[in-house]
């Protein structure tokens, strides 16, 4: 049977249009960090371009102790370490939890999905008396230890591991290889999606962080970007230029990893666009 | 050999186990039993808690800021989730419905979901300020502005549209594979029967998208309840405590007011508030798919 179908153009100018509405913001922020400061409420394309706000966060701001550059740099710290070590370590619980005989694996794995019942802010109060209690307030520890294992990623991994047929397994063992080696360099590359998947969401879920660092950090050095954009927006709300450049420094890094890893966040959400 | 190797496998396993579950103990069972102890004392970060039984939720239950809170909530959700449903759907039907650029469609759509919370808060508060680019033009078309965050009505609305912009791209997506997982011989058997392009739609596509619908659904009301950036950068909970959300008070109680115990009893209503809420909507909404 064959269906000749119209081109549907309606739909398609219509759609093409709410696209551009729906990154027009994008646009408007990354132009107006780029305009005079006289110009951004006033003109959308600019009478020219000027670098006096990227300037201004990068060499003046310190003086305002806000430095920016210094919170860029532990915005990327934070959020890399914390990837790391949750892809990481999910793969070896991922592992235990679907490729390990053991007794009690089931309880271990029904725990697991417990745990996930649970919304994150439900600990917020309780967990900032931890990590008082443990004296790490105002350190990056506070940040990045309540983050570094993550119940959703083991399960991810456990999902995908368990349609990986043992042979791979048996193999390696027969060739000598210790489950270190098993896990790092025989399953996590066999689920490589999988790992974009958690290590996207994960820094993703990192970055852009606030209400935590906002409680446990009240040290400007040590700061993510997030919380310093915050408190430089609440106390400097005149400077508008620097608080947009700002923003597009906040924002970048999320939208490149995005673009970069877009094939396993619709794998994420399941969806092939072809 | 083989029981030898039984045991070593066991061993292993108790490793990684136990690995987790001492993380576990500390990160997340160390502080759900301070949840719980707390929501029944009296505290103020020093000294020990005082128990209190059920006073903080008796208080809870007769404090209008509560209240205030939970209509803002219902409030919310009565803006948000119809706005993000249709235009979702509409999103991806129309994606289903266009077969080139679909890639530049989605992700333009899909880019706004990367947005940080914190950024994306100072570029709306900045596009729908008095002054701002959205004020002038409608000034200019059509000669008047819109109060969009100072008006206690409407400031509610404008984060819900803000909410909205985020979200349309990621559920329009996910309902879009719930359109590609119905099989396409069906809606050829109801051309054959000449059925119309609206009933196509109450039929088959509606009653079939019912799971990814459901899933949706209890994304947007999950979040509904986690909402705290937006308000607490654009709003600080106001006009008239009328953007005061769960999250900013549980915040504002605990680090501002210095009372943590009665904000992890909050933390528990809201808790099971939203736990309810979800369980609502699958009661509601969640219907057995089958294909016969």
């Amino acid at each position: 049977m064959t269906r000749s179908k119209r081109f549907p153009y309606i739909t398609f100018t219509i759609l093409f249009i709410a696209s551009l509405v729906w990154i027009y913001p994008y646009f408007w922020l990354l132009f107006s960090s780029f305009k005079p400061t006289s110009e951004i409420y006033t003109r959308f394309w600019p009478t020219k371009f000027t670098l006096e706000h990227y300037e201004f966060i990068f060499f003046m701001s310190d003086k305002l102790q806000r430095p920016f550059v210094r919170a860029l740099l532990n915005s990327i710290f934070i959020s890399v370490t914390i990837t790391f070590l949750a892809v990481l370590s999910s793969a070896f619980f991922g592992f235990a939890l679907s490729k390990l005989d053991f007794k009690g694996k089931k309880v271990f794995f029904n725990f697991v999905l417990f745990q996930m019942l649970f919304p994150g802010f439900m600990f917020i109060v309780p967990l900032f008396v931890l990590i008082k209690n443990l004296g790490l307030l105002n350190t990056y520890s506070a940040i990045i230890l309540p983050s570094i294992i993550s119940a959703w990623g083991s399960f991810m991994f456990a999902q995908t591991f368990k349609s990986i047929p043992d042979d791979y397994i048996e193999a390696a063992k027969i060739d000598g290889a210790n489950t270190f080696w098993i896990v790092t360099r025989v399953m996590f590359p066999l689920a490589r999606s999988t790992a974009s998947i958690v290590g996207l969401f994960t820094f993703i879920g990192a970055w852009d962080n606030f209400m935590w660092p906002l409680i446990v950090m009240k040290d400007y050095n040590k700061m993510p970007l997030s919380v310093l954009l915050a408190s430089f927006n609440h106390e400097y709300s005149s400077y508008v230029g620097p608080i947009l450049a700002g923003s597009v420094i906040q924002t970048i890094p999320m939208v490149l990893i995005f673009l970069i890893f877009r094939k396993y966040f619709l794998q994420g959400i399941s969806v092939s666009l072809k | 050999m083989v029981s030898k190797l039984k045991k070593r496998e066991n061993y292993l396993g108790w490793g990684f186990s136990s690995i987790y579950l001492i993380y576990t103990a500390l990160f997340w069972g160390y502080p759900f039993v301070w949840l719980v102890i707390l929501s029944f004392s009296k505290w103020n970060f020093f000294g020990t808690p005082k128990p209190v039984g059920f006073r903080n939720f008796v208080r809870l239950f007769t404090d209008p800021i509560f209240w205030r809170i939970f209509l803002n909530t219902v409030n919310f959700m009565a803006y948000f989730i119809p706005m993000v449903l249709i235009l979702s759907m509409l999103f991806a039907l129309a994606l289903y419905k266009v077969n080139v650029f679909r890639t530049f469609f989605a992700l333009s759509f899909l880019v706004a979901n990367v947005s940080s919370g914190v950024a994306y808060s100072i570029l709306f508060s900045n596009l729908f300020s008095e002054s701002g680019p959205l004020n002038s033009f409608l000034y200019k078309n059509f000669g008047f502005t819109v109060p969009w965050f100072s008006d206690p009505q409407l400031a509610l609305l404008s984060i819900a549209i803000m909410v909205t912009w985020k979200f349309v791209g990621y559920y329009g997506l996910i309902l879009f594979a719930g359109l590609n997982a119905i099989p396409k011989s069906l809606y050829e058997a109801a051309e054959l029967d000449g059925a119309t392009n609206w009933q196509k739609f109450w039929k088959i596509t509606f009653p079939l998208i019912n799971p990814a619908l459901t899933t949706v659904l209890v994304f947007a009301v999950n979040l509904t309840f986690g909402i705290f950036t937006e308000p607490y950068m654009i709003t600080g909970g106001g006009p008239m405590r009328r953007t005061l959300t769960f999250m900013m008070h549980i915040y504002s109680t605990a680090f501002q007011r210095m009372n943590p115990s009665y904000a992890a009893s909050l933390a528990v209503i809201t808790g099971l508030l939203s736990y309810g809420c979800v369980l609502l909507v699958r009661f509601l909404v969640e219907r057995e798919v089958s294909l016969v």
